[in-house]
């Protein structure tokens, strides 16, 4: 073990610049691979977010009296799929704007106090958030009369929804052809490294070396450049994440999700470093293997 | 030691031995002529496990070498050492370890390595050139670090194929002395080598190969 140590550190030191230049293509592979992941996940993690958010909005129509205001109220806080219903009265509403957008109060002052609606919003319990359940239920308020428009945002959360599903589906096959094409130029790397030392590898050969003990520092050293590489491309990762962060705090309003930019989770991290280290293995052994079998 | 009955080696359409048939007896020295393209390099190449026989068996010390599944090439190879025209050393590392590489592969202990890489270099005239870079030693250097690599595991038999081909004169005859030297320390010998004034200058049997036939000697019984 010693021995295999000393011989594959012999070996990386004698083609230091191949062994880096390897470890580097293995590195920029996974990154790639790791990108992908963590872009698919937060826009997922994004549209959870916005499903759990979903609540709806059911605007009065004008002039509707207080007391049909909170009856319509009491009888939608008794339905089933209810979680819990806000009545937001029309001065309400107003501060509410004025809050939001200063340089609106002027203009919501001329306008007077019943310039936006009075609304009751409505969160609906977990268990009836799919699509068609928050339709069917809006669908009722509409129908009830009362209201002049009954907003759930949940159409355009579908069409997320759909979006995501393309991207997932396009971003697969493309990650697939990205993930082939880096593999033939880890193989190519890989294949020039063994190339490089062909001569010794002929000589150990020619004197009675057995294929192991050959394969043996090739494998150690693809592992070490998979371990190497994974943990530069995780490095990378994060460094990339963390300044995203930054800008995306202060580019997207808060109103598109408050949640923070996720990273990977620690087992995706250990399964990254797994794939870097056993395909730097494999893809080293296999390349030595093919090159033994072509000597006489 | 070595034993070849009706070897025929074709390559395509094209054979390189036809019915090839002889002995050479333990601690013997033979060298193998003809003419370029005759068979020489092929015949050698047989022995040390590099080619398998069309035909025919290649006996070493009684094993059917050419009956050997593929993963006993190792064990030929500890048993062959081989030399060849261009010397095949790793020309950035030192004598020595060019030397040890041979012992390393086997598995020898530091201590195996500190006693028997000096004593082969001691043989071939290098002792005290451990630590040069055998890339800047002249050619008959070259190919005595090459014969010390190739019997530093002591093995039965020492090949050499065109050995004297890059080197002249004097440098050559040197070489050839030192193969005679290994041989008379027990080693079996075969050389393959076109230079006919040169081997007249040993005493040792010659086998000639034309057009993939021994012609000068008929195989002993
Ligand atoms: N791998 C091969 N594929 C096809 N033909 C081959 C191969 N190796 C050798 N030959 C042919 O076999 C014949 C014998 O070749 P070999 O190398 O044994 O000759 P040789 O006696 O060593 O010649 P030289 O003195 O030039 O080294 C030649 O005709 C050669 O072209
Ligand atoms: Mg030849």
């Amino acid at each position: 073990m010693m021995q295999l140590f000393r011989r594959t550190l012999r070996g990386i030191l004698e083609h230091l610049y191949l062994t880096v230049v390897g470890a580097g293509v293995i590195a920029a592979a996974l990154l790639l691979i790791g990108t992908f992941v963590l872009v698919v996940r937060n826009l997922d993690g994004l549209v959870s977010t916005w499903n759990h958010d979903a609540h709806i909005s059911a605007y009065f129509r004008p002039q509707t009296p207080a007391e049909v205001q909170v009856a319509a109220q009491q009888a939608i806080a008794g339905r089933r799929e209810v979680a819990s219903v806000e009545h937001v009265t029309a001065e309400e509403a107003t501060v509410w704007m004025k809050e939001q957008m200063p340089q609106m109060a002027p203009v919501m002052d001329d306008l007077g106090k019943e310039a936006l609606p009075a609304s009751l919003e409505i969160v609906l319990k977990p268990e009836y958030l799919t699509t068609e359940q928050v339709e069917a239920f809006a669908k009722s308020l509409s129908d009830a009369g009362s209201f002049s428009e009954v907003d759930y945002g949940r159409d355009w959360v579908g069409r997320l929804d759909t979006f995501l599903s393309v991207l997932r589906i396009f971003g697969g096959v493309l990650g697939g052809l990205t993930a082939v094409g880096t593999l033939f130029l880890v193989a190519n790397t890989v294949h020039l490294a063994v190339y490089a030392r062909r001569d010794e590898l002929a000589i150990m050969r020619l004197v009675g070396a057995t294929d192991g003990y050959i394969v043996g520092p090739f494998a150690m050293e693809g592992a070490l450049q998979g371990l190497l590489g994974s943990s530069v491309a995780i490095a990378m990762l994060w460094a990339l994440h963390q300044s995203l962060e930054g800008r995306l705090a202060t580019m997207l309003p808060a109103a598109l999700g408050t949640q923070e930019l996720a990273f990977l989770p620690a087992p995706s991290l250990l399964l990254l470093i797994l794939v870097g280290t056993l395909g730097g293995t494999a893809v080293n052994t296999v390349a030595v293997v093919r090159f033994l079998r072509s000597l006489p | 030691m070595i034993r070849l009955y009706h070897v025929v080696k074709s390559y395509g359409d094209r054979d390189a031995l036809r019915d090839v048939s002889f002995h050479v007896e333990k601690g013997e020295m033979v060298y193998l002529t003809g003419p370029s393209g005759a068979g020489k390099s092929t015949l050698l190449k047989l022995l040390y496990g590099a080619e398998r026989p069309t035909s025919g068996k290649v006996l070493i010390g009684g094993t059917d070498i050419s009956q050997l599944p593929a993963g006993n090439l190792p064990m030929i190879r500890r048993n062959v050492g081989v030399v060849f025209q261009d010397f095949k050393l790793l020309p950035m590392r030192t004598v020595a370890a060019n030397v040890a590489l041979a012992l390393e592969v086997i598995g020898a202990s530091e201590e195996q390595l500190r006693r028997r890489v000096p004593a082969v270099l001691n043989i071939v005239g290098l002792r005290g050139r451990e630590d040069t870079v055998a890339g800047v030693l002249s050619g008959g250097e070259q190919q005595r670090v090459a014969i010390a690599r190739a019997i530093v595991n002591d093995p039965a038999i020492l090949l050499a194929d065109e050995p004297t081909g890059n080197l002249d004169g004097s440098m050559a005859v040197e070489v050839l002395e030192i193969l005679q030297a290994i041989n008379l320390r027990g080693t079996t010998v075969l050389v393959a080598t076109h230079d006919i004034g040169l081997m007249d200058r040993f005493p040792h049997r010659k086998l000639r190969l034309e057009s993939g036939r021994a012609v000068s000697e008929r195989p002993r019984r």
